[in-house]
């Protein structure tokens, strides 16, 4: 089952830094803020750094299990649960990445057809953008790799952007802190899992990482980068709008950029949401990068094959998601199952993984 | 008799070195002539089209007249040759005679013979580079001959290390290619693959080293250049002492540089006579007229098809009342402009160079106002194409220049179609090409992916030359160190 891979596909473990923060940062930084406040309105920073803290520790679980199995998400599945369960939840697992990657192009569409071309038609640009993931993902894990990389480095300057609307701010709407209780906070996280999902992927890549064990800390830095901007964003955000407007805002981030204003350009948000078509092309890229060497992997099957047909599923279903409602909807319940993958299964699975690992020992 | 056969096996007629001699005799411009007045009578045979005639009447002929032979041995004691080669193998006399030998025998129907080497040398005056012409620096230039062109290699790294390896490309060219690297700097595995490709080469032909380059390149149907041509000895010698590997081919004044990486595409050698601050400068200054040249007639077509949103107002005004009497749409006018000033540039070339001056200036002034008074294009658009034409020359390769040139077509049918978000498609569709594509094997975007912070300083900027003790990491050089980073930057407290 196990193969190696070759030395000149593998990647530095500092690359993974940006492996995680590339994938997390992606389209739900354009409007996580609106279901964050929607529970715990202007305490939603603090679910923020919540959020970040409880994903390292699952980041930590990841890196447990896999510095122990030296493989990846299947060869933990098949230990932890035999060939045929284990294969299963694989399965399930590609799945759950795959509607993920529907919800991400999905939604970048909606934002394009929305705010740049209202009468751009869904299929044609999921086309292109999905022939550039083909073109992408052939060219193998390295590729992958560096689309993340210049995807984080590129739009870096859309941070300072976020520092603008301050001018502007009252930093008293933050007062006063610890305002919801713990229920609402918890559900508040649920609403923060989808735009800081993007780590689990380190249970596909593993493999192609040089020196794994030494990359976690690499992984942690990214995860606190993406925490770090998150609260910046949600600072602003809560400081700028006023709470009651911030809860029919459907895309706050975008609104904040309609304030920026240079001598030769106005309405920034246009900039900001064509830079965004780099920003979430690395997410799509990995995502089907893993999902098809998943396929790969389970049924050994040529991983061209499985990326063609995976990405003809996601083109096809994308298309049929026209109206808003339905994306909607569709987004609602990516959500709740990424919220339970990651939040649930993950430490099930680590605890599952550990028990087996001990009694395997002992008999 | 006996003996007679088994050494000549005589098996097929041609294979005689009469018979050659005969075949040859065909062609018109094969010499081959019989002197019985001397001491001893010989025949002499040559392509009277590749020697020295020269040679001929100075050294060879007045040696050969005054002295008796007995044996065709004794050729090579009077004659004042180091290589006279005495050989009765037919493949070997019949490539010597094709690159400029002169054939010596005693009998007419003798196997063995003499080869003296006489061929004749032409090739023009070592000139000034013109296409990498720099303001300082050394002003040499390669020529076609491949002696000279090894002989300013040589000249400028006096080493034992630095090895050539030599191979003979081309079924009907039969031209001598070189391999230059320096042994123990340059990488085993580098040398191997350009080795490897150049033995594994079957072609035709080979007329310049461009042909060699477009067929070693690691993906030919790319637009970006994957090895440097240059035509500047110092460059070669610069980047031989790096680590790299090059190719010199006879016949061309290019050499040909491997593995390099797309910011090499942005280095003129000037910018290592000039001090750093200025040559970091004219780097940067030269990256940003590439991206500018590239997506400035986009963006003007996007914006103004799709985005006029996002023009300030005062700017819309300037732009409205350039923009108000023409007929086409930005998409068309931009296209027009652009094959207008492709127009020029390839006419410009193809003529000879004063009036290619004068096609430039007249077609570009003449045509740009007259277009305007008539309504055609906006002025504004053709500040912008003048200035990215302008902008596509600023590469120090050529080569890079024509693929920006052309890439600026596909951009500006994805601004036509989707605006901005099409010059954003189109900008991944080209990273994802570059961090596909490789040199000899190595990442081509290095150091920007794989980001390595050490070849940065050599990279988009050039820190000062103490600051440069390492080689670039990329070309994986054996041999890392250039010098000795302490001795060279001692830090002095004061007055000490």
């Amino acid at each position: 089952m196990k193969t190696e891979i070759k030395p000149e596909f593998l990647v530095s473990p500092f690359l993974v830094s940006f492996l995680v923060h590339g994938t997390q940062y992606g389209v739900g930084v354009l409007s996580f803020q609106r279901e964050l406040a929607e529970f715990v309105g202007h305490d939603a920073w603090i679910s923020i750094i919540i959020t970040g803290f409880i994903i390292h520790i699952l980041i930590w679980m990841i890196y447990t299990m896999l510095n122990n199995d030296k493989g990846d998400l299947f060869t933990i599945h098949q230990r932890t649960f035999g060939k045929w369960i284990g294969n299963l939840f694989s399965l399930l697992f590609i799945l759950y990445v795959l509607t993920m990657a529907i919800t991400v192009l999905r939604s970048y569409i909606e934002i394009v057809q929305v705010w740049m071309f209202p009468l751009l038609k869904t299929w044609p640009f999921a086309l292109v953008l999905l022939l550039i993931v083909y073109y992408v993902v052939t060219s193998g894990f390295r590729a992958v790799t560096g689309i993340c990389f210049l995807a984080v480095v590129f739009p870096a300057y859309l941070i300072l952007t976020f520092f603008v609307p301050i001018e502007f701010s009252n930093f008293r709407n933050l007062l006063p802190i610890f305002d919801h209780s713990i229920y609402d906070m918890v559900k508040s996280i649920k609403g923060a899992s989808l735009s800081f999902s993007g780590f689990e992927y380190l249970l596909f890549y593993y493999p192609f990482i040089k020196n794994p064990a030494s990359s976690q800390k690499y992984a942690h830095y990214g995860n606190l980068f993406t925490t770090l901007l998150y609260l910046l964003i949600m600072i602003v955000t809560l400081a700028f709008f006023d709470q009651e407007y911030l809860k029919i805002v459907i895309w706050p981030t975008l609104m904040m950029w309609k304030i920026i204003k240079l001598p030769f350009v106005e309405r920034f948000e246009i900039i900001g949401v064509t830079t965004w078509a780099v920003v979430m092309m690395p997410i799509i890229c990995l995502m089907f990068w893993s999902a098809s060497r998943g396929i790969k992997k389970l049924f050994k099957v040529k991983q061209k094959k499985a990326l063609v047909v995976l990405l003809f599923i996601c083109f096809t279903i994308s298309c049929f998601l026209t109206e808003r409602e339905t994306i909607q909807q569709y987004n609602q319940w990516t959500s709740e199952i990424g919220f339970y993958i990651l939040f649930c299964y993950l430490p099930v699975l680590f605890v599952c993984y550990h028990i087996r690992f001990k009694m395997g020992k002992k008999i | 008799m006996k003996m007679w056969f088994r050494k000549n096996p005589p098996k097929r007629e041609e294979h005689t070195l009469f018979d050659l001699i005969l075949q040859y005799k065909k062609s018109g411009d094969f010499v081959h002539f019989h002197n019985p007045q001397t001491p001893q009578p010989y025949w002499i045979s040559y392509f009277g089209s590749l020697i020295d005639v020269e040679i001929l009447h100075r050294d060879i002929l007045p040696y050969l007249n005054r002295t008796a032979l007995t044996s065709i041995k004794d050729v090579k004691k009077i004659l004042p040759f180091e290589d006279v080669l005495i050989t009765s193998e037919r493949q070997i006399i019949e490539d010597a005679l094709l690159r400029g030998s002169v054939l010596i025998q005693l009998h007419e129907k003798d196997a063995a013979c003499a080869l003296v080497r006489a061929e004749m040398k032409k090739s023009r005056e070592v000139t000034i580079p013109e296409e990498e012409y720099s303001v300082v620096g050394p002003k040499e230039a390669f020529v076609e001959s491949i002696t000279t062109n090894l002989n300013l290699v040589r000249t400028r790294l006096p080493i034992s290390e630095l090895q050539i390896r030599e191979y003979t490309i081309g079924s009907l060219s039969k031209t001598k290619v070189a391999v230059l690297y320096i042994e123990g700097i340059a990488n085993e595995e580098n040398i191997n693959t350009v080795c490897q490709r150049l033995e594994n080469l079957e072609f035709y032909q080979i007329l310049d080293s461009s042909f060699i380059s477009q067929l070693i390149e690691d993906n030919g149907n790319s637009l970006f250049p994957q090895l440097i041509d240059t035509e500047r000895p110092d460059r070669v010698a610069g980047v031989l002492a790096e680590g790299s590997v090059v190719i010199i081919v006879d016949g061309s004044s290019h050499a040909l540089i491997g593995p390099i990486s797309i910011m090499e595409l942005f280095n003129a050698f000037e910018d290592y006579y000039i001090n750093w601050q200025m040559a970091s400068a004219f780097r940067l200054i030269r990256v940003l007229a590439v991206s500018f040249s590239i997506l400035v007639t986009p963006i003007y077509v996007a914006v103004l098809t799709y985005h006029y949103q996002l023009i300030p107002k005062d700017l819309m005004v300037t732009l409205v009342s350039s923009r108000r009497t023409i007929p086409l749409p930005p998409f068309l006018e931009a296209v027009i402009l652009e094959l207008t000033i492709e127009l020029l540039r390839e006419a410009g070339a193809r003529l000879p160079t004063k009036v290619g001056q004068t096609i430039g200036i007249v077609g570009g002034i003449v045509i740009g106002t007259a277009a305007v008074d008539a309504g055609l294009t906006s002025n504004v658009l053709l500040i912008i194409v003048a200035l990215a034409a302008l902008a596509s020359f600023t590469t120090p390769v050529y080569r890079m220049g024509n693929t920006i040139r052309l890439l600026r077509f596909p951009f500006l049918l994805m601004a036509e179609l989707w605006g901005l978000l099409g010059i954003a498609i189109a900008f991944l569709f080209l990273m994802n090409h570059l961090l596909r594509l490789t040199s000899l094997g190595r990442p081509y975007l290095e150091p920007i992916y794989p980001p390595r912070m050490k070849d940065l300083k050599d990279a988009i900027i050039r820190l000062p030359f103490s600051l440069q003790s390492n080689r670039p990491h990329f070309l994986q050089p054996q041999d890392q160190k250039r010098f000795l980073k302490n001795k060279a930057s001692e830090v002095k407290d004061i007055d000490e």
